[in-house]
């Protein structure tokens, strides 16, 4: 009787274990599945870039303005105007992200205002860039008549900021409270014990934060279309239309002349790499943080 | 502030006076008197009276939850930090409540130096934990910042051993290390009082006995107030200890007299319960 049973349960879970074979197999190829695709289109993407940016490559794309179609030109105030304009913005960005950080994490936490303003930052992460690009243009461009570089790195600015707002406060409630309670024990004031204790604590992890909102703004396109306009011109002037790469490759790119449409290539080309270094740094600089 | 009941300890006389007669050894550096604790609504305290002598060490002792943590982080204020945690009575240091509302906490806390049960050394190097400290209260000069961190350092005992490597991260020092560290950086903001909680709790045999040892150095020099859950670190270090038990102060008496004939019930109860 007992032995019957047995056999009744084991030919049971036979057919049973032949199932849930067959489903393992069948998820593992399918995530297989998945990941080869998204690989694929990565490496199409990456190779597609090289392929045709790499000819573009030359000493004129750093040394020459933009110019006109048929005469010799390059990228060199497109990069210039992309480097002032996402290190403006996140010289605006970074410090107000990371004090708003620092009062959600210690201040406000669970206050009313404190729940307001961690709803909206989280907003802004999600918002659509092109949104902050117009924005912007109603509040710094029209009422002063004109594009300007300064309006491009705001909006970059309001786009990288809640990028560390989250960054810095989800370090900081890593903190661990006896550190807290160690700084205060000592007599320190509160502001003190965050600055000089906390924020040092994670200081590896808020530079996460702060590349990354670098690498998410020096690709924007949207934003900078109503603001910073772009500028064939080699200028400096914040108060003026200011180039970038991300417009300078979207104005090419649409082009039908064939030197415009190279550049747009290797102009891609550049703006990948440049994300690439940055997300390389964010790795290799947290590791060491870690360690 | 109004003190109706006539104090029986000589806690209340002037410090001066404290260090010159021969017949009042230990006057009272501490003294708690009335002290009830609630974490919110939750009455953690009740009545708690309890004189902490001058440079000796106070243990205290009782089961998880008796309340003696909560009675220290009452000592230098720590229960500020939290919202609904409050406490009503009296806690006399230097001739003032410091239960006021008007002390300054900053002050308070240099003058009554707190170690952690497990150590917190700060996230910068072995120097700057000491260093911090110091320049919190005081604005020194680069060669007595310099003094003042090797004195530190050495009444730890822990100079010998990091002295080539001040400026290394103060993280990668090992449990007991990092613990004296600790210790070094609350003696030398120079407080008056220093409290430790389960200071050896997380630290192997060792670094307890170094730590233990060190105690009964700086008993010469600052009054101590040391939780512990370890029956026998309160019989090595303490020169009086105090038996807690849910919220209440049971009894408090000499080392000697508290291990050998303890006056209630429960603290025999207790003691002898995790000797045998």
């Amino acid at each position: 009787m007992k032995a019957n049973n047995t056999l009744m349960r084991a030919d049971r879970s036979a057919s049973l274990l032949w199932r849930r074979h067959l489903c393992d197999k069948l998820a593992t190829a399918m995530s297989w599945l998945g990941m080869l695709i998204v690989v694929f289109m990565l490496g199409s993407i990456l190779w597609t870039l090289f392929k045709n940016g790499l000819a573009g490559m030359s000493v004129h794309l750093f040394t020459m303005s933009m110019a006109a179609p048929g005469q010799p030109g390059g990228l060199a105030n497109a990069i210039v105007g992309s480097i002032i304009q996402t290190g403006l913005a996140i010289l605006i960005g970074a410090p107000a992200g990371l004090m708003t950080g620092i009062y959600l994490a210690e201040y406000g936490t669970t206050s009313r205002l404190a729940r307001i303003v961690r709803f909206v930052s989280d907003m802004l992460l999600s918002a659509p860039s092109i949104l902050i690009g117009l924005f912007i243009y109603m509040m710094l461009v029209v009422p002063f008549g004109h594009f300007s570089g300064l309006s491009g790195a705001v909006a970059l600015a309001i786009l990288a900021m809640p990028i560390v707002v989250r960054t810095t406060e989800d370090m900081l409630r890593l903190v661990p409270v006896a550190m807290r309670e160690a700084g205060i024990a000592l007599g320190a004031p509160k502001w003190r014990v965050i600055l000089f204790i906390c924020v040092r604590a994670v200081r590896a992890g808020i530079m996460t934060g702060v590349l990354l909102a670098i690498a998410r703004v020096a690709g924007e396109t949207a934003p900078l279309l109503f603001t910073s306009l772009g500028n064939s011109e080699w200028s400096l002037d914040l108060g003026r239309p200011m180039a970038s790469l991300p417009v300078a490759i979207y104005q090419y790119a649409g082009s039908a002349y064939q030197d415009w449409m190279q550049q747009a290539w290797t102009g891609a080309l550049l703006v990948t790499l440049g994300v690439l270094i940055i997300n390389i740094v964010v790795r290799v600089g947290t590791r060491g943080g870690r360690s | 502030m109004s003190i109706e009941v006539p104090v029986k300890t000589a806690g209340m006389t002037q410090p001066d006076s404290a260090i010159a007669p021969k017949e009042a050894p230990h006057p009272v550096a501490m003294q708690v008197k009335g002290l009830n604790f609630y974490y919110g609504t939750s009455h953690a305290l009740h009545d708690i009276s309890l004189d902490f002598p001058e440079r000796s060490v106070t243990g205290m002792i009782g089961p998880s939850g008796c309340g003696k943590s909560t009675l220290l982080r009452v000592l230098n204020r720590m229960y500020d930090l939290y919202p609904g945690q409050r406490a009503t009575g009296e806690v006399i240091f230097d001739k003032q409540n410091i239960l006021h509302s008007g002390v300054d906490l900053n002050v308070l806390r240099s003058r009554i130096g707190m170690v952690f049960q497990k150590p917190t050394p700060f996230p910068m190097s072995i120097y700057d934990n000491i260093a911090f400290g110091i320049r919190l209260h005081e604005r020194v000069s680069r060669s007595e910042m310099d003094g003042r961190v090797e004195d530190a350092l050495r009444r730890v005992a822990l100079w010998s051993e990091v002295q080539d490597r001040l400026s290394a991260s103060a993280t990668a020092l090992s449990g007991g290390q990092q613990q004296r560290l600790c210790i070094a950086r609350t003696i030398a903001v120079r407080p008056e009082v220093i409290l430790l909680d389960e200071p050896t709790s997380a630290l192997d045999p060792v670094s307890t006995a170094r730590i233990e040892e060190l105690l009964d150095e700086l008993k010469t020099e600052f009054t101590i107030a040391i939780v512990t859950h370890n029956m026998q670190q309160a019989a090595r270090c303490a020169d009086q200890v105090a038996f807690f038990y849910m919220g209440r102060l049971i009894e408090v008496d000499s080392t000697a007299r508290m291990f050998t004939t303890p006056r209630e019930q429960q603290t025999q109860d207790y003691i002898t319960g995790r000797f045998g």
